[in-house]
């Protein structure tokens, strides 16, 4: 199960790419919405039940600023709803402002969602297809910050069980500072040396490196990344080749669906397949489990 | 097969007049399992040192290696890193990635080994350690035992034919330096692995090997089975201490026709029960009673690191008299390093309290408590260094006249450290080091975290006569440790930490004796003879108390 977590990180790559570029260059009212919902299905999904009240306030604060701010300096449009300061406030700068916002705010609960699966060897392993040397580079320093801050944290309590650090007066505090500092980078100097060798014993340097991972390229991979670079063609050219159905200014107003093109009604269906896509395997994994369970 | 053959090999470093290394000549048989003993600063080191190419010391070199037949020297790159793997001494340092499966990968990358074999390989191996597990942890997450042994894996992963292992298991405890070893022993047994390991801890190792090399001083004065070799240590001086107990039983009460050294404590008892009579079970009693007025008292005291996380100290009841020794045993992770934080005034308990001399320790202002009170020896001992010099580290804390007597004579007989930089010592060393910063501020109560971690035998035997001398000046002393031997040795009363609780508080003949598992070598070997004896001079007092048995003891018997 959680098989869209379980995707080649390369793949995952490109589908988040994907559905996030589609948006942002579509720039399309619709497509926004579909994007948001999407987004927060899967944001919820990878949350498993922790609720982050947090991340929503200020999402649904950058979505409010986002659409009060736009009418407030944009004075196109000719529905006015009000006057504020000898400007007119328009119906029209209104919806555009939420628009806006709409995708902004989806965009953010991609990349919300997009954090918690692409975790740090995930990204490494990406880099790391283009450019091994710098993926061990940072492997390295993924392993050595962590432990510098530990070691500091463990020479300052040493020295203050002796009594030679103190924290209770400022200058007193970052002089301490200072001194544990500075044997700070000794220590990380010696224990270079040490990883030097250790890399040299194990034959760094002796040939060319070739490069590792546990992650597989498997024909499910291939899949999704195939349907993601085609559906988020087939969502863009849409965009690209048609009218937009909603048409804000001079004034707002939006085509009946019947009178859609036909090509508008293939992009929206495809943007839509593709934001519901992550929601769409768990669910179908998900549903797979509960029938094989059945049948034990 | 000869794998390895050293003829004639002399090693100076620069700017030394003497040989570290002079006229060392041996040779290794496929399949050989070889145990390198000798005290620290004996060359050990230098010579596994100079056996791998890539991390050979700079320096003057005259001899000759040997590798499969073939020069060292005239080795490829690659081959030379893959032919001979070495495992370092700290867990931690050897790390290069941050990922327990790179780790293992890191080695055949370097080789530029196709990813198909790579994945075969790391899976085949992971699979032998028992590393699956925890295949894709963070290699920070892991506990120092299960670190080496990754260490040893990823080492093992590239198929070296020779296995070099430097004091793996120095900074390990007890149980995992055991397991390390046992694993040792299978490789050696089930894929034929031929392995060199230079140790101090030889409980384990000794039964193991086919030969033992002892070094001294540069030399390699013998070499060959480990119970000739062990018979013949006492030959060497000042090498006796570093064997394992029934060695050391062995050489204390041998006489002429014993036949052969006894290796592990059931050999050990075998010999004792042949050759000495039970007539007097025990030594007399020597009444233990614990202070009266206590040095540092902990009544229920809970504690945890955070909120939601799981309780560490779960109503910690213990007391430390005033002016004794006081061992705390327990195995890594129960807690013991978080008591002596919370008895430090680091950590702050949730519930509970602790008296520091009769007053409650959040009363103590922070001057009056660490300066004349209260220090704490940490674990690691390098976080009390700060300066560039051992000179400069003991000046920092108000010269050397504020030390007590007997740490003044033992600084006194190394005036030659005094230039070094203290990273440069030998554990030993940088234990005492740090233990005279330490103790400069004359504190009334000594915390010590593990201080035998990482150091060999005779260190530990001058630690634990100097501890002797700072009690006889009114000092307490608090000791965490998982090291038996240390704490029968030197403690007044021992008490075990198990699950964040203190269990028992007696003194070391009753608290070991009364203990099935969690007990010294000794008193393993002595159980069903004698009663009470938890060192090796008690139980060689008890032998020659008793006398040897003789044929007509035998015939009673019969």
């Amino acid at each position: 199960m959680r098989t869209f977590e379980n995707l080649n990180p390369i793949a995952a790559a490109v589908y988040f790419a994907a559905v996030i570029g589609a948006v942002m260059f579509g720039m399309d009212p619709v497509m926004s919405a579909l994007s948001l919902v999407g987004a927060v299905a899967m944001f919820a999904a990878v949350s498993q039940g922790r609720s982050r009240p947090w991340f929503h306030l200020t999402l649904a604060g950058v979505f409010l600023a986002g659409t009060a701010l736009n009418p407030l300096l944009n004075h196109r449009g000719t529905t006015v709803l009000f006057v504020l300061n000898n400007n007119p406030v328009t119906l029209e700068a209104l919806f555009h402002g939420a628009a806006n916002a709409l995708m902004i705010v989806s965009v953010m609960y991609w990349f919300g969602g997009m954090s918690r699966i692409m975790t740090s060897d995930k990204l490494l392993y990406i880099f790391g297809s283009a450019l091994p040397k710098l993926s061990l580079i940072l492997s390295m320093a993924l392993r050595y910050i962590p432990m510098f801050a530990r070691q500091t944290r463990a020479v300052n309590s040493a020295q203050k069980a002796m009594g030679l650090y103190r924290d209770d007066g400022f200058v007193d505090g970052v002089r301490s500072r200072i001194r544990v500092f500075s044997v700070m980078v000794m220590w990380a100097l010696e224990n270079g040396i040490t990883t030097a060798d250790s890399m040299e014993a194990r034959g760094y340097g002796a040939a060319r490196r070739s490069f590792f991972s546990i992650y597989r390229f498997t024909a499910r991979d291939a899949l999704v990344t195939a349907l993601s670079l085609v559906l988020a063609a087939l969502a863009l050219l849409g965009q690209a080749l048609c009218e937009p159905v909603i048409s804000i200014y001079p004034w707002l107003s939006a085509l009946p669906a019947a009178q859609w093109p036909p090509l508008i009604a293939v992009s929206y269906a495809a943007y839509a397949v593709l934001a519901a896509l992550p929601v769409t395997i768990w669910i179908g994994d998900e549903l797979r489990w509960r029938y094989l369970q059945s049948k034990i | 097969m000869e794998i390895l053959a050293v003829e004639n090999l002399s090693f100076t470093y620069p700017n030394c007049e003497e040989k570290a290394l002079d006229g060392i000549s041996f040779s290794v048989e496929k399949g050989e399992f070889i145990t390198l003993c000798g005290a620290t600063g004996c060359g050990k080191s230098t010579l596994l040192r100079l056996l791998k190419r890539e991390i050979a010391p700079l320096g003057e070199v005259s001899g000759r290696i040997t590798i499969k037949g073939r020069a060292q020297e005239t080795l490829g790159t690659a081959e030379s890193a893959r032919l001979v793997g070495f495992v370092m001494q700290d867990p931690e340092r050897q790390l290069v990635t941050d990922k327990v499966w790179h780790e293992l990968a890191f080695g055949l990358e370097n080789l530029g080994t196709p990813q198909a074999e790579i994945r075969r390989r790391v899976a085949e191996t992971s699979e032998y350690f028992g590393i699956s597990g925890w295949f894709d942890r963070d290699v920070a997450e892991l506990s120092g035992g299960q670190k080496q042994l990754m260490n040893l894996a990823a080492v093992m992963a590239m198929q070296p034919e020779l296995l070099i292992l430097d004091e793996p298991t120095a900074q390990l405890d007890p149980i995992a330096a055991a397991d390390f070893i046992s694993t040792l022993k299978k490789l050696n047994r089930e894929l034929g692995q031929t392995i060199i390991i230079a140790e101090h801890r030889l409980e384990d190792v000794i039964p193991a090997c086919d030969r033992m090399m002892v070094m001294q001083s540069g030399r390699l004065p013998l070499c060959a089975g480990p119970e000739s070799a062990a018979a013949r240590i006492s030959e060497i001086d000042g090498l006796s201490e570093y064997m394992p107990a029934a060695v050391r039983l062995f050489g204390a009460v041998r006489e002429a026709g014993d036949g052969r050294c006894p290796l592990t404590v059931r050999e050990g008892a075998e010999f004792l029960a042949k050759n000495f009579r039970a007539d007097i079970t025990s030594l007399p009693e020597e009444k233990y009673a614990a202070p009266e007025s206590a040095a540092l008292e902990f009544r229920e005291v809970w504690f945890r690191y955070g909120k939601n996380l799981p309780d560490v100290l779960r109503g910690t009841s213990f007391s430390v008299g005033e002016g004794e020794i006081f061992c705390l045993l327990g195995s890594n992770g129960s807690g013991k390093s978080t008591a002596l934080g919370n008895a430090a005034g680091l950590l702050r308990p949730y519930s509970g309290t602790i008296k520091l001399f009769g007053r409650r320790i959040d009363a103590w202002k922070w001057q009056e408590l660490y300066k004349n009170n209260l220090a704490l020896l940490p674990q690691d001992v390098q976080t009390v260094f700060l300066k560039n010099t051992v000179r400069e580290e003991l000046a920092e804390c108000g010269g050397e006249e504020r030390l007590p007597q007997v740490v003044r004579e033992m600084l006194g007989r190394r005036k030659g450290l005094y230039g070094t930089h203290p990273y440069d010592l030998s554990g030993g060393e940088q234990q005492l080091v740090a233990l005279a910063k330490v103790l400069s501020s004359s504190p009334r109560l000594l915390l010590l975290d593990e201080p035998t971690k990482g150091i060999d035998a005779r260190a530990k035997g001058e630690l634990a006569a100097l501890l002797g001398e700072l009690r006889r000046g009114g000092m307490t002393v608090l000791i965490v440790t998982h090291d038996v031997e240390f704490a029968a040795r030197v403690a007044d009363r021992c008490a075990m930490f198990f699950r964040g609780e203190v269990i028992s508080g007696e003194p070391p003949r009753t608290f070991f004796d009364k203990n099935n598992f969690y007990t010294t070598a000794v008193n393993r070997m002595t159980r069903g003879l004698y009663s009470g004896v938890v060192t090796v001079e008690q139980a060689a007092e008890l032998c020659r108390l008793n006398g040897r048995r003789s044929a007509s003891d035998d015939s009673d018997t019969q």
